[in-house]
């Protein structure tokens, strides 16, 4: 065991030694903003703020609901020092935050936890069950909420997703103690985090992603230090059809673990919501553009440095009969990646993150999952050979748009098809990722079709992005109504001489006029 | 109970439809001396005289911050109480001038106190019964109170005080004077009755455990409470009915509730399997009818339990209310029109936009008739 710990201490590499920057918890701006109303009933406990633990999106929340509905004033110097503490000794281990990070990467489509018929009722009606499973409490403190809930906005009771039971009995007599059991504040996890002394991001950093609709990209980032307690970081980073999408940002990690940053990523201001794994070696998540949080990608980074590792292979679909350019991000992969019988690597020219190559698919290479090796590593699933496509699922199956205008801006409806082949012992087939189509939107029953809500909902781009019409009032519609929607989404595949289609259900709806972070 | 989505948000996204007509004057040959009573956000109080189409009075609420719902007439028809300052306080005005003559502010330091609707006044006009959901504000949390009802005496002024509170159930959405003045109706999970003067409840009967065999547990919330033409007060209310073969959750059925506050006689009545959103409704005086509105303007055969007609509107309307005569139906709420519709053929008669085009949002649409 002690020399397993100690080859892995140096396959680490002198990055994870580093703690992280953040400076020890120091609750004085918090004593100077809010004890006013939350008493300092023991030295560091404040009366509710420390009965409770939250995610940086939660504190954020909290700070503008503080100042909303409680005028309090905080200048960003104040804010940031109190957000500092409150998820220094009020945040969410990671094993607690994961299952429901999704919500905080602001995912759109995604289907939210499952945590029984009660809770879906209770909270899921008009939240993400994901808001509920981001924070901890006690019974008495989750009583609370509930009157923060009816105190603040009486008619919680009275509306459609609340009237039909008893509400206000559930919620104080039932539900504090269900909570608590589910979420509470007391957890083995946080105590032993919250004692730990946590990796640093700074180093070198092999990054890639996908970017629906647009595409998978690759690259590298460097993140250096920032003043006490921040980060900064570079990134020189490549689509697929070799368009840049460098940038930089600027960070603060929460809790130990959750990045936070604010970044230029090509031509887009971006808000990046990563979180550093506990080993940190590696940091993951999703950035979105900032006022769109429904466009973005998925972020995967691994340290540069360290033992020899296959991460992906870009594209991972590699189709028989065909010559295909592939990017292997990885580290210390050597010139000769292997990928299987009947497909052959050539050209191969190393790159700051990998390897590039040209693959030869025989025609008669054997479809199937095929493993990577490179350098002595070996990835088991990073590639698919595939002869035939057998299925386009577009994703997501079931989409939101929703129109926009004035105010509110737009959210668009992202669809990609992503192709599979069947295979035996594998009921939902393998997946060869999304693929090049074309797409067509239609009614989605004889409703849609006789309201004309193809005409009135918006347009379908080349790239499957839907893109709303204006909200409000339109006098061409009956009782002058929204330009809101029922479709079905179609995208088509050419594979060889044959197409393949896929079909999905786009609700274009009304606009969502309270945007918080976290639903 | 289920409404298909497509439905219910076609009719939803509707509610925000601009209006482009012009109001429509000179009505002619009509005899209709009714006097209609709206109001509009942030602050406005309307007096209108539905014969001529034609705004009579535009009075400004004192106090009303932006919001306002409910109105309740005085049984003379001299005063109009309305729901405002977000929930918390209830004006009195004086129709003839326009002058807040009753106040009633319902909040105090430390207590935040809303009004979910719910006031009527006693027949006699003397007192004025509201529902009141009290929150303590402390330093660092709410803490949710026990809902109660407030009597005030209409004579006290304008830091009118309650005379007499007793303990109320919750999600109380209205109250309804029963005529013999002894006892009001509060409508919530269930019909309750109280008396008036020590707050003793006399009665409960169904709403949530109605009892309409082969029905779920209906849905119910109008907060428009119009009776002035009948003495009845008549809501959809709307439920999931078993039929024989039909699918295992039932159809959804939209029926009528109907009160009479002269006896307390409580019927329902189906009338459709859901096909059309009612937010509220009105009876008719003259003919075994029943009107009920919002993106469509519905007649409801009271004698056969029937839908009779149904036209589509212009936009969507939450309030409704008919001429003394029976002959006009009158639209209002929602957005900055009031709409006059023949009540037996539903044909648009006419229609008032109010000045600036003002949000009506909740504010019931009441009728005074002058002979």
């Amino acid at each position: 065991m002690k020399h397993l710990l100690l080859r892995c201490l140096v396959l680490l590499g002198p990055a994870f030694a580093l703690p992280a920057l953040a400076a020890p918890p120091d609750p004085s701006a918090v004593r100077a903003h809010c004890s006013g109303c939350h008493r300092e009933s023991s030295p560091g406990h404040f009366d509710r703020i420390s009965d409770m633990r939250k995610t940086p999106e939660g504190w954020e929340m909290t700070l503008f609901r503080m100042h909303q509905v409680h005028g309090v004033v905080l200048d960003d110097d104040a804010r940031t020092q109190v957000l500092r503490y409150l998820t220094s000794v009020g945040g969410l281990a990671p094993a607690e935050a994961a299952p429901a990070r999704f919500a905080l990467e602001r995912r759109p489509n995604v289907q939210d936890l499952s945590l029984g018929d009660e809770m879906g009722v209770m909270c899921g009606r008009c939240h993400s069950l994901a808001r509920a499973a981001l924070q901890r409490r006690d019974a008495p403190e989750w009583l609370k909420l509930a009157h923060t809930h009816v105190g603040q906005w009486p008619t919680l009771e009275y509306q459609q997703s609340g009237r039909d039971r008893f509400w206000w009995e559930s919620a104080t007599k039932e539900l504090p103690a269900k909570l608590a059991a589910l979420y509470p504040l007391d957890t083995p996890a946080w105590r032993k985090w919250s004692a730990g002394t946590h990796a640093s991001p700074v180093g070198r950093w092999l990054v890639w992603g996908h970017a629906p609709g647009r595409g998978d990209y690759h690259g590298t980032a460097v993140i250096a230090a920032r003043g006490t307690d921040g980060y900064s970081a570079t990134y020189t980073l490549t689509y697929a059809d070799g368009t840049a999408l460098n940038g930089t940002s600027k960070s603060v990690v929460y809790t130990g673990y959750e990045w936070r940053g604010s970044a230029t990523l090509g031509q887009d201001d971006v808000r990046e919501v990563y979180a550093l794994s506990e080993d940190g070696a590696r940091l993951s998540g999703r950035w979105f553009v900032n006022g769109h949080a429904e466009v973005g990608g998925d972020w995967h980074a691994a340290r540069a440095e360290g033992a020899p590792a296959v991460f992906a292979v870009l594209p991972r679909a590699l189709r028989a009969g065909a010559a295909t350019e592939v990017v292997v991000v990885g580290r210390g992969l050597g010139t000769s990646p292997a990928f299987g019988a009947g497909v052959t690597a050539s050209a191969v020219k190393a790159l700051p993150d990998g390897l590039h190559a040209t693959l030869a698919v025989a025609a008669d290479a054997a479809p199937g999952v095929r493993p990577v090796t490179a350098g002595g590593a070996r990835n088991a699933d990073a590639a698919v050979v595939y002869a035939k496509i057998d299925r386009v699922v577009i994703e997501p199956q079931y989409g939101i748009a929703r129109v926009g205008g004035g105010k509110v801006a737009p959210v668009i409806g992202q669809f990609e098809a992503v192709g599979y082949i069947d295979a035996a012992g594998k009921p939902g087939g393998i997946a060869l990722g999304p693929l090049p189509a074309s797409w067509s939107v239609a009614p989605h029953d004889e409703q849609a079709k006789a309201a004309e809500d193809v005409k009135f909902t918006g347009t379908m781009d080349a790239s499957g992005k839907f893109l709303p019409a204006v909200a409000g009032p339109d006098p061409q519609r009956p009782f002058s109504g929204n330009n809101v929607g029922d479709l079905a989404v179609i995208g088509t595949v050419k594979d060889g001489d044959r197409s393949v289609s896929g079909k999905a259900h786009l609700v274009v709806t009304v606009q969502r006029w309270n945007t918080p972070p976290i639903y | 109970m289920s409404i298909p989505w497509s439905q219910t948000l076609r009719a939803l996204a509707s509610g925000t439809a601009a209006l482009l007509l012009a109001s429509c004057g000179g009505h002619a040959g009509s005899s209709n001396h009714d006097i209609l009573i709206t109001a509009a956000k942030p602050d406005r109080l309307f007096v209108i005289d539905a014969g001529s189409r034609s705004i009579t009075h535009e009075y400004r609420i004192p106090g009303a911050d932006g919001w306002l719902g409910g109105i309740v007439l005085s049984p003379d028809g001299r005063i109009a109480y309305v729901l405002v300052n977000h929930m918390e306080s209830i004006a009195g005005i004086e129709l003839s001038s326009g002058k807040q003559v009753f106040r009633a502010d319902l909040s105090a330091p430390g207590e935040r106190v809303k009004c979910l609707f719910a006031f009527d006044v006693s027949p006699d006009g003397k007192e004025l019964v509201v529902y009141e959901n009290p929150t303590q504000l402390k330093a660092d949390e709410y803490v949710v109170e026990e809902p109660r009802f407030a009597v005030f005496a209409t004579n006290a002024g304008l830091e009118a005080k309650a005379a007499r509170t007793y303990p109320a159930p919750r999600r109380v959405h209205m109250i309804l004077s029963k005529q013999d003045g002894k006892s009001f109706y509060a409508l919530g999970f269930e019909l309750y009755e109280y008396a008036f003067g020590d707050g003793k409840l006399l009665e409960q009967r169904g709403i949530r455990s109605w009892d309409h065999p082969g029905h779920s547990i209906p849905d119910l919330l109008a907060v428009w409470p119009v009776t002035e033409g009948t003495g009845e007060f008549v809501t959809p209310i709307y439920s999931n009915a078993t039929v024989p073969g039909g699918p295992a959750g039932g159809v959804p059925t939209t029926s009528l509730m109907t009160l009479d506050l002269k006896n307390g006689a409580l019927t329902y009545q189906d009338f459709e399997p859901t096909a059309a959103l009612i937010f509220s409704a009105v009876g008719s005086p003259v003919r075994k009818e029943a009107f009920g509105v919002y993106s469509a303007l519905t007649k409801v055969d009271t004698a056969q339990g029937k839908l009779a007609k149904r036209v589509n509107l212009d936009h969507t309307y939450y309030a409704v209310n008919l001429s003394t005569d029976g002959s006009e139906v009158y639209i209002g709420g929602a957005m900055c029109d009031v709409g006059f519709y023949d009540a037996i053929t539903l044909e648009k008669k006419g229609n008032l936009r109010l000045p600036g085009c003002p949000d009506q949002a909740l504010a019931t649409l009441r009728v005074i008739h002058h002979p």
